[in-house]
């Protein structure tokens, strides 16, 4: 603590406070004493001067009845005297006594200034005897000296008074202020200086100023301590979390994989970060003041204006931006960058750019392999496809060009693979695939569909000759012997052409036709060429009015199962009968099966068809048995159908629900069919078989008619083809032919059906060769179910007979 | 009632008239003297002025101080008491520039002093005049 004399003289610094404040009230005073003693000396003149007349008055009642017997009887003597008197007076400098006749007295203090006339005082004398009537007069002239003396002294007074009433109040003020305003300040500002309001010191209240305004600042001052300590401790905090912060970034910055950047408006870098300074093969560090300043545009962009264009995008909007840009650096071959811009103010640009060439190349590679076949390493149809659409542009640019579509689809390649497996296939494919490419020019293109069937593109070509010679060249390289493991293959091809623009416009319709043509070919027995014809549009168009007639006629019920009755030749009775579909075409009529199930086949709906007829055939045996007949029914299975279109469980379940014993039911299968894949085809005539129905084997003596397979299938009934048995002569060499197979049949413990008995002669001999049962036009053709009991009737009819 | 204020009037006056004497102003009958106004006699009893109007040196003369015609003569005059009178006078003797009427000792030297000087001027009661006076100023009545 400072001593309390230094802390008053510090309390009297000249711009302090208490000065400041005392002086004022110094000044105020005098102000005030100032005006209070110029109204008190005017006040206390005009009562000075009010007074000194009043007295002068009352002088002169005094001596007024003396004066007025003096100047009645002119009498100097009295005059003079009462003059006298009056002179004695102090207030009274002169004193003129007249009548109307002579001066009675005129008598003046010594050494008084004659030229006085102001405040003299007149007063008429009047007779004593006559109220009214003035015998003389008297002037009094007073003393003005007395007078002012008077008035000094009483304004001396007052200012003294003034004076010390001004002085007490002003030490009052001063010691007041220097008490309760100056001191607590000066302790305040001691006490601030030395406070440090972040260690939680704050200021005291100065005793008694709890309530004063300067406790309210105290508390004040505190209040805001509390706020800028509170705001410091946030500032340090926000603070040292930003320098964590930006450790953390700049880590991330200097370890980040990809290349961080930072531009101006114009492509000056201002920073970049190691991995960017690595991509580039440029300077770690960003440009001081020895560096020259960069520009993105500097670094060695494959075509600078492009990275401009970005710069210029990325300041235009506020998304970011991004474009892959190539590098050329010396010694790499070829780099790709992905850059992105984006402006983050300040006309700054924040960029991030990624080495992208790995992904270039996968994303090459893998554009490629979309339009590669991996085998051949021709186009695949993606590649073909991309070709067509190329040429079909460049011919609609320039009106000039075509080409010549070759569809090339190998023959019964299917056999390969099944035969000898698939690595023989693949290996036959290569060999095709070169064989193809030795028959083309360098401006042809080859390409490979699907499994075995390939396209060529026979570029500027388009004149039929021109093409047919190729195409003979084509099929000529493909009939040469294939080896595979050393064994020869002979194998031939089915070629459709379509000629652009002369056939289609469009790349769909020139492959459809294309193919349309080649399934000409090959229908037509293959090894050849075929061109497209609008005929094959045709029966294209023939053949999906016809698909879409028969999913109709299923919706519709317009199957309709047949029946042709079966006689046991043994017995001469009818034994039962096959099922045989028909479709009863609204507008067509009945429609034979080979109109449409190669069709129903080929889009599968032969296996819906063929349930439909399952479960017909079935009600009909329910019919038959709930009439007492013990008839058989046989229902013929197509290729389709096997394993899965008709499963053994389908088949248990449908006869099951129709309450019918399998063994009425059988399953006629053609040998094409059952070879066609053996091992499914045995286990499912197995497990038919083995649930108790019966299987025939169907058309037999019309293909390989393999005594090996008969063995190998579990086949209970062998259908002797109707051919053999239509021609059947006397001696001929069908007849010879039926009778082996009927003999064959019996030895293997067979029982044989010969169809298309059409004459007594044929039912005689097969009669005699000892041919189980027959069917055929000469008993009766295939008949609605309706009709069935009717030619049952007339069958046994026919029967009951005798032969002739 | 008006009547009878102007009967006690009447009456009162009538005996005033006859209680008091009725001064006034003479002078001998020889004298040019006509007459003297009431400020005139003012003047000359009560010391302010001593000539007459015809040039002579006025003489006035008071009747001894028992007489009752003098204390009625100044009561008429200058409506003061006797007493008045001389406390005036008392003041003015001091200086000597003037002095108070002859002083007479009786009814008889007042005829004296009257008739044997020139410019004497004294009061009496009218009933006292005779052919050697003459009066020169009345009291109104």
């Amino acid at each position: 603590m400072k001593p309390p004399h230094q802390a008053l003289s510090a309390s009297w610094r000249p711009t302090g406070l208490l000065l400041r404040s005392t002086l004022a009230v110094i000044l105020a005073s005098l102000l005030a004493a100032v005006v209070a003693v110029a109204y008190t000396a005017q006040a206390t003149s005009e009562r000075a001067h009010q007074t000194s007349q009043t007295r002068l008055n009352e002088l002169l009642d005094t001596i007024e009845s003396t004066l007025a017997v003096a100047c009645f009887a002119n009498d100097q003597t009295l005059a003079v005297e009462v003059t006298q008197g009056l002179l004695s007076n102090s207030d009274v400098l002169a004193v003129n006594i007249t009548t109307d006749q002579a001066v009675l007295a005129d008598g003046r203090r010594e050494g008084a200034n004659v030229a006085q006339t102001s405040g003299l005082l007149k007063r008429l004398i009047y007779s004593p005897f006559d109220a009214s009537k003035q015998v003389g007069q008297i002037l009094l002239t007073p003393d003005p000296q007395v007078i002012e003396g008077r008035i000094r002294e009483e304004v001396w007074l007052a200012a003294v008074q003034l004076s010390w009433q001004l002085g007490m109040v002003t030490f009052a003020v001063v010691v007041m202020m220097l008490l309760f305003i100056v001191r607590p300040i000066k302790a305040m500002s001691d006490r601030l200086h030395r406070m440090d309001p972040t260690r939680g010191e704050r200021l005291a209240t100065p005793k008694r100023h709890a309530r004063t305004e300067i406790g309210q600042l105290v508390a004040d001052i505190n209040a805001l301590s509390d706020r800028l300590t509170d705001t410091l401790a946030t500032e340090r905090e926000l603070r040292l979390q930003g320098d964590i912060d930006e450790k953390k970034y700049h880590t991330i910055f200097d370890n980040a994989e990809s290349g961080l950047f930072l531009i101006d408006h114009r492509g000056v870098l201002m920073s970049w970060n190691p991995a960017f300074a690595q991509l580039f093969d440029i300077d770690r560090q960003p440009p001081g003041q020895t560096l020259t300043a960069l520009n993105i545009n500097q670094l060695p962009w494959q075509n600078p204006t492009q990275m401009d264009k970005l710069v210029q995008n990325a300041l235009r909007q506020s998304a970011a931006v991004t474009k892959d840009l190539q590098i050329l650096i010396p010694g790499v071959e070829r780099s790709w960058t992905n850059v992105v811009l984006r402006s983050v103010g300040n006309n700054l640009l924040q960029g991030v750019v990624h080495d992208v060439s790995h992904l270039k190349e996968s994303e090459a590679n893998a554009r490629q392999l979309a339009i590669t076949d991996p085998l051949t390493g021709l186009a695949n149809r993606l590649g073909l496809e991309q070709r067509l659409h190329a040429h079909v542009q460049e011919y609609a640019a320039t009106k000039t060009g075509g080409f010549a579509l070759l569809m090339v689809d190998m023959d019964e390649f299917r056999r390969i693979n099944e035969g000898m497996g698939l690595p023989a296939g693949d290996s036959i494919l290569q060999i095709t695939t070169r064989r193809l490419s030795a028959c083309l020019g360098s401006e042809d293109t080859l390409a490979r569909l699907a499994a075995d069937r390939f396209c060529i593109i026979l570029n500027h070509i388009t004149q039929g000759d021109v093409v047919d010679r190729v195409a003979g060249r084509i099929t000529l390289a493909i009939r040469q012997p294939y080896f595979v493991d050393g064994s020869p293959v002979n194998l031939h091809a089915s070629i459709g052409i379509a000629l652009f623009p002369s056939d289609g416009f469009d790349v769909p319709s020139l492959l459809r036709q294309a193919e349309l043509a080649m399934d000409n070919a090959k229908s037509s027995g293959g090894d050849g060429h075929v061109f497209f014809n609008p005929v094959l549009t045709e029966a294209a168009e023939q053949r999906r009015h016809l698909e879409s007639d028969l999913r109709s006629a299923i919706r519709n019920h317009e199957f309709v199962l047949f029946y042709q009755p079966v006689i046991d030749l043994r017995t001469l009775r009818l034994s039962g009968a096959e099922a045989l579909i028909r479709w009863r075409h609204p507008t067509r009529g009945l429609v034979p099966p080979d109109s449409f199930i190669p069709l129903a086949e080929k889009t599968g709906l032969v296996v819906e068809i063929s349930l439909l007829m399952l479960d017909t055939a079935c009600a009909q045996l329910q019919t038959w048995q709930n009439q007492g007949l013990d008839y058989t029914l046989s229902l013929n299975v197509s290729g389709r159908q096997i394993p899965d279109g008709l499963s053994p469980a389908t088949l248990h379940e449908v006869v099951s629900r129709y309450g019918i014993s399998p063994d009425k039911l059988a399953l006629e299968i053609t040998e094409g069919v059952m070879l066609r894949d053996i091992d499914k085809s045995l286990a499912w005539v197995n497990a038919v078989h083995a649930l108790g129905f019966r299987v025939y084997l169907d058309d037999f003596g019309t293909g390989y008619s393999s005594l090996s397979y008969l063995k190998m299938f579990p086949v209970d009934t062998l259908k002797v083809d109707k051919s053999f048995v239509k021609d059947m002569k006397d001696d001929g060499n069908e007849f010879t032919l039926v009778g082996a197979i009927i003999a064959m049949g019996r030895s293997l413990g067979l029982d044989i059906v010969a169809e298309g008995v059409e004459l007594e002669s044929h039912l005689l001999a097969l009669q005699r060769m000892g041919c189980h049962y027959a069917q055929g036009y000469y008993f009766s053709p295939p008949v609605p179910a309706q009709e069935f009991e009717a030619v049952a009737a007339r069958v046994t009819t026919l029967l009951a007979l005798p032969a002739p | 009632m008006k009547v009878l204020l102007s009967t006690l009037f009447l009456v009162l006056s009538g005996l005033g008239s006859t209680a008091r004497a009725e001064p006034v102003v003479v002078v001998s009958a020889a004298s040019s003297l006509r007459q003297l106004s009431q400020d005139e006699v003012v003047n000359i009893f009560l010391g302010r002025y001593r000539r007459l109007p015809n040039g002579d040196t006025a003489l006035p003369i008071d009747q001894p101080e028992s007489s009752p015609v003098r204390a009625d003569f100044y009561r008429r005059l200058v409506n003061k008491d006797l007493n008045e009178i001389n406390a005036y006078w008392s003041r003015l003797i001091f200086s000597g520039r003037t002095s108070p009427p002859l002083q007479a000792s009786s009814a008889a030297d007042v005829m004296v002093w009257l008739l044997g000087q020139p410019g004497g001027v004294a009061y009496v009661d009218r009933t006292q005049v005779d052919k050697r006076l003459r009066i020169v100023m009345e009291f109104a009545r």
